[in-house]
């Protein structure tokens, strides 16, 4: 707990530094704040000798993990395989990886899904989402 | 006598927007996506709105995606007693008191008349809160006219600051998002000399950081990342629900409770920075206060649910003066309904009324009509939507990861977009992890260009100093309004401490 907050405080106190005349007149003001608030809670944090909970209880963080690398990997290939194959593997993914859905709604649901946001951007809004090798 | 006559005026034509078919029809859609997300625990308004801020670039009406925004935004207020009361989940934030004595309601059997109550009172504190927000919305904007850049300062920093106090748990942790929030708004062109600050050679940062991503990030992302961490199960109380007209028994026992309730929550929806947590809160304790029999509150009182349910209602209906009279968001989602109308190309603030007189009795004309859909679509069909929440939150994670990734796409139609929403989603999950509240950042966010630009607009007003906050007597009075009120909250700490 302590470690992040820290960790935080300095990521952005090197910011604070930058100070550019004129327009960084706030800015400055604001990162001066921050340095301040961020030393009285570390301060706090150091004194109240809080017992530290685990911060991440049992392996709780996988599946947040698993999540945002499937994201990372969606975004890397949308552009390659194009919206319609990309979002059917995402969702084929996501739904066996961090789920145990069964096969039977996984795919119908990874269908309507995929169906329902083309219909909605590209037929509704008319976006043109990105098309792969394929073509579509 | 004739600017009566003129709201009147007024209210009529905006009747006549909204009862076209365009307007009904996006009324409907935003009240049913309401009361789906009250109803679901996990989503809140804002995400949800946030979710759809991308849509608002294509629908070329401002007023319909704002009837649409404001739909979802008092639609979940709704919604979310269902779920407090079955499940004793709270299905969004402002329905948390609700559980208490709701869940004690189903349990002794009681659900109909909870449910019953829950939706008539928010119907009856919805439509207080909208004849209020008729009424009070135009003098105040006509006043608001007369405030300079000292008076904003002053408003913009009273709202800041009461959001922080009064939303979350540690004042320390509260100011340093308002304060992190602020620096990301700055990023981008200075709005006064023009010069660019902290894009770090980043030519996509020169517009700044984009409000549409930073939102769908920190709210859509990050709490689809926060909640697969649980395992949110729901097991419903009853199976059938029978009684939801409530007894005349009923009736006479909550319907102070509500008239109270509306009340509270109309004066606590103004103040910046309030809202419907908040005002759900306080009627609780009003009634258990006010009440013959306080030791029925948590077995099952029906004034415990009857008011807060009415008092985030009113709330809701409140909170929307602010934005539409000074152009202050007082809350996150009415911050992005404040986003969506800039979007759209509307300045909201005290020229609103007179400069779109569309767009502000349309939406307010909108609310009658949407309380009174939501009220046939709360009541009969109750059973219906209780159903939601058999689907698992398993589908529905990664539907909603998707609507934000395609979302954020359709708007400037880069993938860089993706990618920064991702990152945003990830703060905003270490945001929730280290109990950082992302609202008052969003808030931050939208109001930090008014900040700075009226800061420094006074301080050249005054060459200088700092006294101008405190000569002019409408920001003087803010001012002072705002050392009394941190004072008050300091004292009530420390002797909350000592009490410990």
């Amino acid at each position: 707990m302590i470690g992040v907050i820290t960790a935080w405080s300095s990521v952005y106190l090197s910011m604070g530094r930058v100070k550019h005349p004129g327009p960084g007149f706030l800015p400055f003001g604001l990162a001066l704040c921050l340095i301040t608030l961020s030393l009285v809670l570390i301060f706090k944090s150091w004194k109240g000798n809080t017992p530290s909970t685990p911060f991440w209880p049992q392996r709780t963080w996988l599946r947040p993990l698993l999540g945002v690398s499937i994201f990372i990997l969606y975004a890397l290939v949308i552009q390659r395989l194009g919206f319609l194959l990309s979002t059917l593997l995402f969702l084929v993914i996501w739904m066996k990886l961090i789920e145990r859905v069964r096969w039977r709604t996984l795919i119908g649901v990874s269908i309507a899904t995929t169906a329902g946001l083309y219909f909605i951007f590209v037929f509704f809004l008319e976006v043109p989402l990105p098309k792969g090798f394929l073509k579509w | 006598m004739n600017e009566i006559l003129e709201m009147f005026q007024g209210l009529a034509n905006g009747f006549g927007i909204a009862f076209s078919l365009t307007n009904l029809t996006f009324a409907l859609i935003g009240a049913l996506l309401g009361t789906i997300v009250g109803i679901l625990p996990g989503l809140g308004p804002a995400a949800t709105i946030s979710l759809l801020l991308p849509l608002s670039f294509k629908i070329s009406s401002p007023v319909t995606s704002i009837i649409m925004m404001a739909g979802i935004f008092y639609g979940a207020m709704y919604g979310g007693s269902t779920t407090s009361i079955l499940v004793n989940i709270p299905g969004e934030a402002a329905s948390v008191v609700t559980c208490i004595d709701g869940y004690q309601m189903a349990l002794k059997g009681r659900a109909g008349p909870a449910l019953g109550v829950a939706a008539i009172g928010s119907f009856i504190a919805g439509t207080i809160g909208i004849i209020g927000l008729t009424f009070v919305a135009p003098p105040l904007a006509e006043f608001a006219l007369k405030f300079g850049p000292p008076e904003y300062f002053a408003l913009t920093l009273l709202g800041l600051l009461m959001a922080t106090l009064l939303g979350g748990s540690s004042i320390i942790k509260g100011l340093i998002v308002v304060v992190l929030g602020l620096l990301l708004g700055s990023v981008g062109l200075d709005p006064i000399s023009g010069a660019v600050r902290f894009t770090w050679g980043f030519f996509m940062l020169q517009e700044g950081v984009d409000f549409v991503t930073l939102a769908m990030g920190m709210f859509g992302i990050g709490e689809i990342l926060i909640n697969l961490e649980k395992k949110l199960t729901t097991e419903l109380v009853t199976q059938k629900i029978t009684h939801l007209w409530p007894t005349l028994k009923d009736w006479a026992e909550s319907k102070w409770a509500m008239l109270r309730g509306s009340l509270i929550g109309f004066f606590i929806g103004i103040l910046p920075g309030g809202g419907a947590v908040i005002s759900s809160l306080v009627s609780y304790a009003v009634e258990k206060k006010v009440s013959k029999h306080p030791e029925e509150f948590g077995k099952g009182a029906i004034q415990g649910v009857a008011g807060p349910e009415s008092a985030n209602n009113s709330a809701a209906s409140a909170s929307f003066i602010p934005l539409l009279t000074l152009g202050i968001p007082g809350n996150a989602s009415i911050a992005m309904i404040f986003a969506a109308l800039l979007i759209q190309g509307v300045q909201p603030g005290p020229f609103l009324i007179t400069e779109h007189p569309d767009v502000f009795w349309g939406v307010v004309a909108s609310m009658y009509i949407g309380n009174a859909m939501l009220l046939v679509l709360n009541l009969p069909m109750v059973g219906m939507w209780v159903q939601l929440l058999r689907v698992p939150y398993a589908i529905l994670a990664p539907v909603i990861v998707l609507f934000c990734c395609v979302g954020v796409y359709s708007v400037r139609n880069t993938v860089f977009d993706i990618w920064v929403m991702g990152i945003f989603g990830v703060i905003g999950y270490l945001f929730r992890k280290v109990d950082l509240e992302p609202g008052p950042l969003i808030l931050a966010f939208v109001l930090g260009p008014i900040l700075e630009r009226s800061l420094r607009q006074a301080l050249l007003l005054s060459a200088g100093s700092p006294f101008i906050f405190f000569k002019r007597p409408i920001s003087g009075t803010i001012m002072g309004f705002l050392l009394i009120f941190i004072a008050f909250q300091i004292l009530a700490r420390f002797r909350r401490r000592r009490r410990l």
